[in-house]
């Protein structure tokens, strides 16, 4: 019998080499997912290019009615709520598929940290949200005549607040999901259409009864809509107002990661993790 | 040095205590049985052993250091495999293996995975979809995915559960030669007493959360006065 080990398989644990490979799998681990999956490949344009020809009709409506800016106004807004409510649900999708297909015992005990794998549900879900949003915004050029180019530098700012508030979202529903269980999945779906009246998507904020609108200027993504209205109105992209929002993010993300941690003890303490397994 | 050291650990869930002060050590090229009746405390053990558990008292000990304060460092040096998880189905055979090379950051992943393929006889099923396996195939697919690190220390929860007599006997030459040859510690919790008189140097039996008697199948079936280790079982479940 020898008692001498071959060398080390792998790399050192905690080097950048390591944590970069970890990360990587986790997106690779999610993009063969994908790619097996036509019917999850189609579902990514499905219901983004249905909202927006619901929407790109009711903009022919109003405009036949001379409602003004109606045009930017909706499409604008369907294509950024997609990019809120995607952001959300793509990483609870991918953390709900680890349990469907019994494969997160694997992942918890591999030497991936929970901050590799966020990071790596979040930039696969930046993926997939950057090709629906380019789906959408040639669709919406070739259907309607809209280019999202009409939302100006303010674009990049109003996506990436938008991206940061969903995930900050998604992770609240992750979290429900390790606290409560499998049962808790309707939470991680329908977290982010909580905000959907509250943020002013579709109408100004200004509409809502005066409680509600002291709880929509709490939400980050009430000043990327405000904005957009503004932008598409003629107006300058309201740094301000964005800085706030960014501002916003950087608490709901600081929420959001101390509650994933706590529901992740809780379910370690409780022998939660143990049952997803079985 | 122990390459896996537990001390007094305890879980308790509500009022039931599933483990109950455990102490257990695995040595290097040691391969250690965890038996014991349904209920015995056996997958909660070998779960807070893998981090899934926090355990209400005691302390784990991997190479050393602590779990819970070296997490990654330590999972990075042991593997698990269990008849009850599965792997991704979607999946092709290569592309779970790569997906893991990458979560264990495997150095030099392309040949490491070539070789595993071969090593279980997987090359032809590199191709196929997880979920269009047989239970045996995919069972091989699991000790594929628990050898990629080299581990030091592999813990397998009822590894030949779902196997044919010939597949099983295939794995189970495959791990004792992994011991043998190449000096991996095993902690191996199964049902089939055979299977264990042949593979395990030392082995625990558990009963209510505690391990109430320890040995060889040898030794054990000697102080139980009994034949073999199927006896010493039913023994030790019928109190």
């Amino acid at each position: 019998m020898t008692t001498t080990l071959p060398p080390l398989a792998t790399l050192p644990p905690l080097g950048a080499r390591a944590r970069g490979r970890r990360v990587l799998g986790v997106v690779r681990r999610d993009f063969a997912a994908l790619r097996r999956s036509p019917i999850r490949m189609f579902e990514i344009v499905f219901w983004p290019t249905v909202e927006l020809v619901l929407w790109g009709f009711v903009t022919l409506f109003l405009q036949t009615q001379k409602v003004p800016f109606a045009v930017g106004f909706l499409l604008g807004a369907v294509l950024l709520w997609q990019v809120l409510q995607k952001a959300s649900n793509e990483i609870s999708i991918a953390f709900l598929e680890d349990i469907w297909s019994r494969n997160l015992l694997n992942v918890q005990v591999s030497p991936l940290s929970s901050v590799e794998y966020l990071i790596g549900l979040m930039v696969f879900s930046l993926g997939k949200v950057a090709f629906a949003v380019a789906v959408m915004s040639a669709l919406c050029l070739a259907l309607y005549g809209f280019g999202v180019t009409a939302m100006g530098l303010g674009l990049v700012p109003f996506m990436a607040l938008l991206l940061v508030m969903g995930w900050s979202l998604g992770l609240v529903g992750i979290a429900a999901v390790l606290r409560f269980g499998e049962n808790a999945q309707v939470i991680a779906w329908s977290l982010v259409f909580v905000a959907q009246p509250l943020t002013g998507i579709f109408y100004p904020v200004s509409v809502l009864p005066a409680p509600l609108q002291t709880v929509a200027h709490l939400i980050p993504g009430t000043y990327v809509f405000e904005g957009m209205r503004t932008v598409l109105n003629g107006g300058a992209v309201p740094w301000g107002d964005l800085a706030l929002a960014a501002l916003l993010d950087v608490v709901y993300l600081g929420i959001s990661l101390a509650v994933f941690g706590w529901a992740l003890r809780y379910a370690r303490a409780h022998g939660k993790l143990s049952r997803f397994g079985e | 040095m122990a390459i896996l050291e537990a001390r007094s650990l305890t879980k308790r869930f509500g009022a039931v205590t599933a483990v109950d002060g455990l102490d257990l050590a695995v040595g290097r090229a040691e391969v250690v049985g965890l038996l014991g009746p349904n209920g015995a405390g056996k997958s909660t053990t070998l779960h807070m052993l893998l981090g899934l558990i926090t355990p209400d008292e005691g302390s784990v000990t991997m190479f050393g250091k602590d779990l819970h304060r070296n997490r990654v460092e330590v999972l990075s040096r042991i593997n698990f495999a269990a008849s009850y998880v599965d792997l991704p189905g979607t999946l092709h055979v290569q592309e779970v293996l790569e997906v893991f090379a990458d979560l264990y950051a495997v150095d030099r992943p392309a040949a490491k995975v070539a070789a595993l393929l071969d090593l279980l006889e997987l090359g032809p099923l590199r191709r196929r979809k997880v979920m269009e396996l047989s239970s045996g195939q995919r069972t091989r697919v699991q000790l594929a995915k628990a050898l990629l690190n080299e581990p030091d220390l592999l813990i397998l929860d009822e590894p030949t559960a779902n196997l044919d007599p010939d597949a099983g006997d295939r794995i189970r030459t495959l791990l004792v030669r992994l011991a043998r040859e190449e000096g991996r510690a095993m902690l191996i919790t199964s049902h089939n007493m055979p299977e264990v008189e042949r593979m395990c140097d030392r082995i625990h039996f558990m009963a209510e959360g505690r391990i109430v008697a320890s040995g060889s199948a040898a030794e054990l079936a000697a102080s139980f006065e009994a034949d073999d280790l199927e006896a010493v079982f039913l023994k030790v479940a019928r109190g």
